[in-house]
């Protein structure tokens, strides 16, 4: 809602109110102010002239060579337009002066003559479109002056942002009721309580859907000529950004600015049968005309206002093409009318079209105000477009009920923690011409007017006596409540500990946005029947690169690892915890399990120089490492067999389509698989724009967080010394190295206590199809210190048993 | 003798402790551990002693050499522990430190938040990101022909299903499980379909609400305060002022003292030297009526705030578009 200070001035006196106190007093009794604007700041340095006289220019017919006075001096000026003549006050533009589209002017010589300055045009100090003729001033005007104050344009002009419920202040009055009861004034409006003196025969109207329009008002007014309107009313719509049109549209525009009252005015002898009938469409109206020049699909909740015959508006929300006034027009019928709210919200919504008067019906509109905003209008289009009016007029209306709510002073002091009498209640409501009357000490009466269509309960005066009160007056407390123990979300606990967890194991945070483009599922080259294939889609994408919510996070970690890479990043580990999407069937919700992921890239030891650490590239040990880690930081290691999470790696496991061959591992429980990682495909990668080998993982995370973790319980220290004994195997390259360790585990031999791989080597050294693995194996009893003997002894059982199952034999050291 | 072998032991190892150089070490060492050396010599004469007091000396005589051979090794691995000047370590390089990843700005933030308001005793909890228009609207006293709705760009998924556009549909469904007194944290991804240099279409914010007997518009102005003042660490300068929204009567929306300015005017608040940082209020007796609250009998506050936001103030961030890209240039600052 846009107006000017000297706009709202002519309601109520601001006094030396200064426009920035004004701004801040109106934020805080609700009406935020979004912006303050001085007006027409950039024709400041135009000055008011008038033309002495007019001659021909020597040099060319279709110019003219004019003295222009602007006060103490007199300037030659070459002008072209056909409307210059002697005693016309124009607007000049002296040398120097920059003008709207940042056009400067200068001292010229114009077919040989000079030019000391230019007389402008409506269009190019950016008023109108209008660039027949040089702009014509009132005559009352004195030259020398400066232009925006001479002619009143000199304004300040105020947004203010209004929340919905509040309507009643989409109109100066509106504003300027709540600033009189800032500034404790009254207001003074032009019409207040007025009625139609008696009842018109010239037309008639028909309400047949009373429930969408419970007031249809209307006069007509004959004789009007229709013309520009005078530079009073054409600069108040300039000055909130409205174009003008012409005298009696301007008004009805003007007088819905300043009542909030949407007014429409038709062409009267357009109307088939004088007649106007507000109805919804008659089955064969399939489409109807706006006066914008579209064809408007009608369907039958759109309430229509009808002629006799067809459709001559959209009821609220816009006019017709055919019944509009033109120039040709002569006679007027204004109408003033009151829309069901939803109603004209529907219709707006349907048809795509928001307009002035829509919005303030869809929020609703004062129904008292009616015929007040239409008296308004009509003596205006006496006094501006020489119309006559009928004396009377037509009203069809379905009764107002007054609203009257009580007001307990008792609850209000408990709901703001701010005791206030309920006399005090009363004036702080009347301070905005809201009544009431005593009920007891504790409880006032409040009639509440018609245009406050927003209050309907007592909470709702309760928000009215702490705005007017001052929210800021409002003191600060803590709440008095009973000590409790705050619950928190397991998972979210668990979410955070796996956070800190990749953090400290080198990976950074992201966060991508839920929604991804479907097209990854071709891109991760998933099988037609992967049920991350089925998405929850969105009806009204922002792009199609946000269609479906997504059912992997790893889409978006791998448009991170692109980006990261395309800006020199040489290193690049990426974790999110997110939700994925999948819908339920025929549950209304889908479900939204949280899954981990990572993306691993480039050097491992991180993007630093390498110092102290070489540059390595990462591989699958490294993605395997990240979730080790996790898993035994949630200890979620050292379960029994039936709840431990395996890593297997057995060629016949189903791996993820994107995850290259023999480079996959799922993580296995009893239940299933619960995640997978691995290296992704090289053409995957190609495809999505990355030339570096990339490893990942993907687990569940939903169920991850469901697994009791191993509890803590303390295990004696070892009392007696323990021996270590390290032995290479040569074995066949096919045998997978990490069985090796849970065979020695597993021998059944009581004294092994621990045992790890140290190297695995394949090479020049070794025979083809074979590979050396060396294992370390600590040996320890927990009853006596070992002696070479029992060592030697477990020892051999250990490698014999390595041998038989392996078929490998010892290397030499 | 006996006095000639503890002589020696006191001198050798006053002579030790005097010592400074590898060379100096070895000259000790042939001098009284070699075998031409000092000690060597005594035991060679060992043999010349009284056959009843060579047990006595000779135990004397080794538990010499072994002091000896003791204090030698312990001076000679404290020498090795001394470098040259040449094998001195420059101080000036960087420390060895392992790679560690950071928290996303966004995360780090709202951590913060659910601690404060966790220290004050709310609890937790976590809705759906997908959510059913009843409890994104309805309940929330937005029927579906309600203005307000304009203030939310709704991503929809069907007709009854859609993208939250806040987090306040954890108020309906908390309240609809639970009885007051109810203190309640809701922390979470929401959407608008909006997308500009001041919006994304996904955004995080944290909802929070409470619920008891004799709960009024001051005890929000003070839980509220306290928070904010906690959250930007400083004692801000707040204020509050009244708004609108369906699910909430009185509400507001709450500024704070510009950060980047001080209050003094500037570009990031508009020249108003105040920010909007969240909307509050009380909870409207419509939405108490749709978990069958009783409004005469209880009565609370709710708010959110725009965790986004807040980072942005906190850390100077110009860019909301910033948070989603999962720059580790980004990233890595935090």
């Amino acid at each position: 809602m846009k107006f000017t200070r000297d706009w709202l001035q002519n309601y109520v006196d601001l006094g030396e109110l200064t426009t920035e106190q004004l701004a801040d007093d109106l934020t805080m009794v609700g009406l935020e102010v979004d912006s303050v604007t001085d007006l027409y700041e950039n024709l400041s340095e135009l000055k008011t002239g008038r033309v002495l006289t007019v001659e021909t220019h020597p040099n060319a017919d279709t110019l003219t060579l004019c003295q222009v006075s602007l006060g103490r001096q007199t300037l030659q000026i070459v002008c072209g337009a056909p409307n210059v003549r002697e005693g016309l006050g124009v607007v000049v533009a002296l040398p120097g002066t920059t003008l709207p589209g940042d056009f400067k002017i200068k001292k010229s010589k114009v077919r040989g003559i000079e030019s000391q300055g230019m007389l402008c045009s409506e269009r190019e100090l950016g008023l109108s479109e209008d660039h027949q003729g040089i702009m014509e001033l009132p005559a009352e005007i004195e030259p020398g002056l400066l232009f925006i104050e001479a002619t009143g344009l000199k304004d300040t002009q105020i947004e203010v942002d209004l929340t919905p419920n509040r309507p009643d202040c989409a109109s100066v009055i509106g504003v300027a009721r709540e600033t009189a009861g800032i500034l404790r004034k009254k207001i003074k409006v032009p019409y207040k309580n007025t009625q139609l003196a008696s009842t018109s025969s010239s037309f008639a109207v028909e309400v047949e859907n009373p429930e969408l329009c419970p007031r249809y008002a209307a006069r007509l007014i004959k004789n009007v000529s229709i013309g520009p309107s005078p530079w009073w009313l054409r600069k108040r719509l300039l000055s909130v950004g409205l174009r003008p049109i012409n005298n009696v549209v301007d008004i009805t525009n003007f007088v819905m600015l300043e009542y909030g009252q949407p007014l429409h005015a038709f062409d009267f002898d357009t109307l088939t049968d004088r007649k106007i009938v507000v109805r919804t469409p008659r089955p064969a109206e399939k489409t109807f005309t706006t006066l914008d020049n579209v064809e408007r699909s009608l369907d039958e909740d759109i309430l229509l206002i009808c002629d006799g015959k067809e459709p001559v508006a959209i009821g609220g929300v816009m006019g017709g093409l055919y019944s509009e006034v033109t120039e040709k027009t002569v006679n007027v019928l204004l109408e003033s009318a009151c829309f069901n709210d939803v109603s004209i919200r529907k219709t707006a919504r349907k048809l795509n079209l928001s307009t002035d008067a829509s919005y303030r019906f869809e929020r609703g509109v004062d129904p008292e105000g009616t015929i007040d905003a239409m008296e308004r209008a009509v003596t205006l289009m006496g006094e501006i477009a020489g119309g006559t009016a009928e004396e009377g007029g037509i009203d069809v209306k379905v009764a107002h009920q007054p609203v009257v709510l009580p007001l307990r002073s008792s609850k209000s002091a408990a709901l703001l923690g701010v005791d206030l009498s309920a006399d005090k209640l009363a004036e702080l409501l009347n301070s905005i011409e809201i009544p009431s009357s005593k009920e007891d000490d504790n409880t006032l009466r409040v009639q509440i007017p018609s245009f406050r269509v927003d209050l309907e309960r007592e909470a709702d005066l309760i928000e009215e006596i702490a705005r007017l009160y001052g929210y800021n007056n409002i003191p600060i407390t803590l709440p008095g409540v009973d000590l409790s123990f705050p619950e928190q979300d397991e998972e979210r606990l668990k979410r955070n500990q796996a956070s800190k967890i990749m953090t400290e194991a080198g990976f950074s945070e992201a966060i991508n946005y839920s929604f991804v483009s479907s097209a990854y599922d071709d891109a991760l080259q998933l099988d037609g029947s992967d049920a991350r294939r089925s998405h929850v889609r969105l009806l009204n994408p922002l792009t199609e690169e946000q269609d479906v919510m997504r059912t992997s996070l790893l889409p978006g970690l791998l448009e991170n690892v692109r980006r990261n890479l395309n800006y020199q990043q040489t290193s690049c580990y990426l974790y999110e915890i997110g939700k994925i999407f999948l819908p339920a069937g025929d549950l209304p919700l889908p479900e939204e399990p949280l899954r981990i992921a990572g993306v691993m890239t480039g050097n491992r030891n991180g993007p630093h120089p390498p110092l102290y650490f070489k540059a390595e590239e990462t591989d699958i040990s490294d993605a395997r490492g990240a979730v080790e880690t996790l898993l035994s930081e949630m200890r979620l290691n050292g379960h029994d067999a039936n709840q431990q999470i395996q890593f297997s790696s057995a060629a016949e496991d189903t791996t993820e389509p994107f995850c290259e061959e023999g480079f996959g591992i799922n993580l296995v429980t009893g239940n299933g698989v619960i995640g997978t990682l691995g290296k992704l495909k090289n053409d995957i990668l190609l495809n999505l724009g990355i030339k570096r080998d990339v490893y990942y993982f993907d687990l569940d995370f939903s169920t991850l967080a469901s697994i009791e973790p191993v509890a803590k319980t303390f295990s004696a220290l070892p009392v007696y010394p323990s021996v270590k004994r390290d032995i290479a195997l040569l074995v066949p390259t096919s045998i997978s190295a990490g069985n090796l360790v849970q065979t020695v585990l597993g021998s059944g031999e009581k004294l092994v206590e621990h045992c790890e791989l140290f190297d695995v080597y394949q090479g020049d050294k070794i025979e083809a199809g074979r590979k050396s693995v060396a294992l370390s194996i600590t040996y320890r009893s927990a009853t006596r210190t070992l002696t070479e003997k029992n060592v030697e002894k477990a020892h051999s059982k250990v490698v014999k048993r390595l041998t038989d199952t392996y078929g490998g034999s010892l290397r030499e050291e | 003798m006996e006095q000639e072998l503890e002589k020696l032991r006191s001198e050798a190892a006053a002579e030790l402790v005097q010592i400074q150089s590898s060379g100096q070490l070895e000259d000790f060492r042939i001098k009284y551990l070699g075998r031409n050396g000092q000690l060597s010599g005594l035991m060679k004469l060992l043999g010349q002693a009284a056959k009843e007091d060579r047990p006595r000396l000779g135990k004397l005589a080794n538990s010499v050499r072994g002091d000896l051979e003791k204090i030698f090794t312990e001076k000679s691995a404290a020498l090795a522990r001394q470098h040259d000047d040449a094998e001195k370590p420059d101080l000036s390089l960087p420390g060895r430190r392992r790679v560690k990843g950071s928290l996303h700005p966004v995360s780090q933030c709202m951590e913060e938040i659910c601690e404060i308001f966790a220290s004050m005793g709310f609890s937790i909890a976590e809705g759906p990101d997908i959510e059913l228009d009843h409890y994104n609207f309805e309940a929330l006293n937005i029927p579906e022909h309600h203005p307000a709705r304009d203030m939310h760009d709704t991503f929809y998924i069907g007709d009854s299903v859609l993208l939250r556009t806040h987090t306040s549909p954890m108020q309906a469904r908390i309240m609809e499980q639970q009885k007051p007194p109810i203190r309640v944290i809701a922390p979470g991804k929401v959407y608008r379909c909006d997308s500009d240099i001041t919006h994304t279409p996904m955004f995080q914010q944290v909802e929070g609400f409470l619920v008891d007997r004799n709960i009024s518009f001051a005890d929000l102005k003070g839980v509220l305060t306290v928070s904010l003042q906690k959250i930007f660490e400083k004692d801000l300068a707040i204020r509050f002022r009244p708004s609108f929204f369906p699910f909430t009567e009185p509400s507001a929306e709450v500024d704070i003292a510009c950060v980047i300015c001080g209050g003094d005017g500037c570009r990031v608040c508009k020249k108003t030297g105040w920010i909007e940082i969240l909307g509050a209020g009380m909870i409207d007796p419509e939405v108490f009526k749709m978990v069958d609250y009783d409004p005469e009998v209880f009565s609370g506050f709710a708010f959110g705030l725009g965790v986004e936001r807040i980072a942005m103030l906190k850390y100077g961030i110009d860019d909301i578009r910033l948070y989603y890209e999962n720059d580790l240039r980004f990233l890595s600052q935090f």
